[in-house]
């Protein structure tokens, strides 16, 4: 009886520990793109058309180096946003200069954020990151999380220097720091 | 009726105005891509605020536009019966009464239903007769059930709960779907709903409908097949969304509806007939002072209601304007101040030649802070000040007869008070407060004035009564939702109070005796209180890909607690009797390539309710209703569906009248 009931318990601790888990595992930086790109129909005056969205990255950080492969994976030829379609372009966080033109900067984590901020202030680029130190910080516009619920954080004085409003509705509903 | 012709000129001339508008986006909120961006529903039904739903400081159910295609259910209150805590008398095959969590009744009163934030519960009566709601199931985006009282955001009415009916904005929404459905006991419906560009910057969406079935066959000694008529209905919708500047767009919607229908009207059954027209503008604005929005909107009501008693015809209108400002102060205060008016006016009948009035002024206001990441308050006031008038006469030697009776202020706050806490990301604990507010309806008021000779020289009245008070309600609720990821469940545990009931008349017991003078009449009025507690547990989640489930179920235990001398059952007003104790659902459902399948089982415990032959208390027994749907999806956009309701038993008793048949449908639908 004893060990019946030790089964019992055994199976439901089981259940429970099963339910915990999340179902999907996806990579991180393949949801939170999706996110990021979805928010740029939230600006007043939000793209239409062909958008460039560069993928900033460490070469010497594995770890950015495989998120910004997710991501560019995700995107693929061109991720639709409302009117916009958004498509990535690797960017060396050591050669800024070479992006080009591009709308946005998604920032992988372990890039220095704080110069790649100040770079995006400077050129009038919305940046955005999944690292919530780079938006608590106040180098990125925008911090966005995907699991295990939508987040989504903007710095109020960052997204001022570059001259990015928000819609009202979206900023109701968003965290602003 | 010059009145109504100036409306719809004004209308017509309005949405063509609208296609010479100038350029831009959007201001209004964006449900479908607020939705894709948070992957959940967007509402502003709990504060006027657009918020997730999982973050609304309301205890909250959304009905998708996809839980409602796949349920198959062919009307607004069968789908509303699968939702947790909602309590549904099908009295009809065209009627049902839908209540939040217990106190239903025939002609239930305490549930506001809104169709895009316009109020469709109808004043004259306090009801709502969902066949007379102008939408079309194709074009609701999703079905906003609000439970427990929401005064202090939307007035007078939204006393147990709200419904609101969210539709597709023509601005963002695509949406061409027609649909043809046949079935059992004659059920034939056809619907169109398209969306067009009028000019580069105006969209706008049309919908047109019409349905018809056999009524239910009587069983028993009452009612008479005689008495009875099938429900039918006709209605139609347009909706004009222009974008007038950069950061500012009108809305315009006008709908009518044409119905038949039969209804429970507690003395026996009676046919129904209903045209309801509405016109509503409202123009949003984003403004450095915040998100501003104007509105206006008149509903227009033209009832009769036939009975062996003979033909009443009752005309309504209500006009309503508001004015509102949704700002934020700093990251983590947001701020809504709202002024409104509403006048709304009523014939008296059946015997006429005068009218009953009110005018209602508001103010409200609503505080949400975000007080770190896990805490969160919300505070909400309104207060109502309603002012009764009478002009015109009256019958002879009727009790009252003197205008100045009705010269009445009517002050009452109502209040929403919710602090959450959410202490991980998949755990909400939610604690409210509220005080709601159900005012009389018109009729109540005196919009009724009719007399019964009882012997030759004798003759009693049933009168309105213009001294009855509102009914308050305060509802104390504490939530607790948990997400697994997987699966969710969450529990809730509700406290509800009532002081000031109210009741039907009496027909064996005089409110006003007779005089020298004056008959003796029958009216309405406040009966005591009653108290409610109760628990609701709900569970979805998701077994494999494209299976889901869903289970829930909510025990009420209602004690009354009525004013002395009361006869309940006469005043119709036994709600610890006439509420099960429990109601509750199980379903599930699938989704693999082109096909698709649900299907859901509603329980009701035992309870009774009032007797058709005698006004008595009769048992009505436990049932469960089992409703599904079979859909195959072709790649042209069409499907094909056969869906059903009853579908354990050829008929069912699920009230004290008519018994509830079996209903099966198929239904082709295109969308392109």
């Amino acid at each position: 009886m004893r060990v019946e009931f030790t089964r019992s318990l055994l199976s439901a601790a089981m259940v429970i520990s099963a339910l915990g888990l999340p179902q999907i595992c996806f990579a991180e930086g393949a949801r939170e793109i999706q996110v990021a790109g979805r928010t740029l129909g939230f600006l007043e005056n939000p793209p239409s058309g062909r958008v460039v969205m560069g993928i900033v990255y460490d070469p010497s950080k594995p770890g950015s180096v495989a998120e910004k492969d997710e991501i560019m994976g995700s995107i693929g030829a061109g991720m639709t946003a409302g009117s916009a379609t958004i498509v990535g372009k690797p960017v060396d966080a050591s050669s800024l200069g070479a992006a080009g033109d591009v709308y946005a900067l998604y920032l992988t984590h372990g890039v220095n954020y704080a110069a790649v901020g100040a770079a995006g202030k400077a050129k009038k680029v919305l940046t955005i990151s999944a690292d919530m130190g780079c938006v608590n910080s106040g180098a990125c516009v925008m911090g966005v999380a995907a699991d295990p619920k939508v987040g989504i954080t903007v710095n109020h004085s960052a997204a001022a220097a570059i001259g990015a409003a928000f819609k009202a509705a979206f900023k109701m509903m968003i965290k602003e720091i | 009726m010059k009145t109504k012709i100036v409306y719809r000129i004004l209308f017509v001339s309005t949405a063509m105005t609208l296609a010479l508008a100038a350029t831009a986006h959007a201001q209004s909120v964006d449900y479908g891509s607020l939705q894709t961006l948070f992957n959940e529903p967007v509402t502003t039904s709990a504060t006027g605020s657009p918020q997730r739903s999982t973050e609304a400081p309301a205890d909250m159910q959304i009905i998708t536009a996809d839980e409602i295609r796949r349920s198959g259910e062919t009307t607004i209150s069968g789908i509303l019966q699968r939702a947790a805590g909602i309590d549904v008398l099908n009295t009809t095959a065209g009627q049902s009464e839908v209540n939040v969590r217990g106190y239903n009744q025939l002609a239930s009163p305490r549930l506001l239903v809104l169709v895009n934030g316009r109020q469709v519960y109808l004043d004259h009566y306090g009801l709502t007769t969902w066949a007379a709601i102008p939408v079309q199931l194709e074009e609701i985006r999703q079905i906003e059930v609000v439970k427990g009282p929401n005064s202090a955001l939307f007035g007078f009415n939204a006393a147990s709960g709200v419904i609101n009916i969210i539709t597709y904005n023509p601005k963002y929404d695509d949406t061409n779907i027609a649909t043809l459905r046949g079935g059992l006991n004659g059920q034939r419906e056809g619907s169109l709903v398209t969306t067009f560009k009028i000019g580069p910057n105006v969209s706008a969406r049309l919908s047109v409908g019409g349905t018809s079935r056999d009524e239910w066959k009587p069983t028993g000694a009452l009612p008479l097949a005689s008495d009875l008529y099938d429900p039918a209905s006709v209605k139609s919708n347009l909706d004009i969304v222009a974008q007038l500047a950069p950061k500012t767009e009108l809305r315009v919607e006008g709908s009518w509806s044409n119905i038949q229908q039969d209804n429970n009207l507690g003395v026996g059954y009676g046919v129904i007939k209903m045209i309801n027209a509405s016109e509503k503008a409202t123009l949003i604005s984003e403004t450095r002072w915040g998100l501003i929005q104007a509105q206006a909107y008149q509903n227009q009501l033209t009832s009769k209601y036939a009975s062996r008693l003979g033909v009443t015809e009752w005309n309504n209108a209500i006009t309503v304007a508001s004015l509102q400002d949704l700002f934020k102060i700093g990251a983590d205060h947001t701020f809504r101040v709202a002024a409104e008016y509403r006048h709304n006016t009523l014939n008296v009948a059946p015997i006429g030649g005068a009218n009953i009035s009110y005018d209602v002024w508001s103010g409200s206001g609503m505080w949400n802070w975000a007080i770190n990441r896990q805490l969160t308050l919300t505070t909400a006031l309104r207060v109502d000040d309603l002012k009764l008038s009478r002009s015109g006469s009256f019958a002879p030697n009727v009790a009252l007869a003197d205008n100045n009776h009705w010269n009445r202020d009517i002050v009452e706050p109502s209040i929403n008070l919710t602090g959450a806490w959410r202490p991980t990301a998949y755990d909400t604990v939610k604690l409210s407060f509220a005080r709601g507010i159900q005012a009389p309806s018109l009729i109540e008021l005196g919009g009724v004035q009719t007399g019964i000779p009882v012997a030759p020289g004798f003759t009693l009245n049933l009168l309105g009564n213009p001294k009855l008070n509102p009914s308050i309600v305060t509802n104390y609720e504490l939530a607790y939702d948990h997400d697994f990821m997987i699966a969710k469940i969450g529990a809730r545990l509700f406290v509800q109070d009532w002081t000031d009931l109210k009741s039907n008349a009496q027909v064996t017991a005089l409110d006003y005796l007779p005089t020298a003078t004056t008959n003796g009449a029958f009216s309405f009025i406040n009966v005591g209180a009653s108290h409610e507690k109760g628990v609701e547990l709900t569970a979805t989640g998701k077994i494999a890909d494209g299976l889901s489930w869903r289970a829930d179920t909510t025990y009420t235990d209602v004690k009354d607690k009525l004013t002395t001398g009361v006869n309940a059952v006469a005043r119709s007003v036994a709600f610890q009797d006439t509420t099960p104790k429990f109601r509750g659902n199980i379903g599930g459902d699938w989704e693999k390539g082109h096909w698709e399948a649900d299907a859901n089982l509603h329980y009701v415990s035992d309870y009774q309710f009032y007797s058709l032959l005698n006004g008595a208390l009769v048992p009505v027994k436990a049932y469960t209703a089992l409703s599904g749907r079979i859909g195959y999806k072709m790649d042209d956009g069409v499907i094909l569906a056969l869906s059903g309701q009853n579908l354990g038993s050829n008929r069912q008793k699920q009230t004290t009248g008519l018994e509830a048949e079996r209903s099966m449908q198929f239904t082709i639908t295109k969308t392109w």
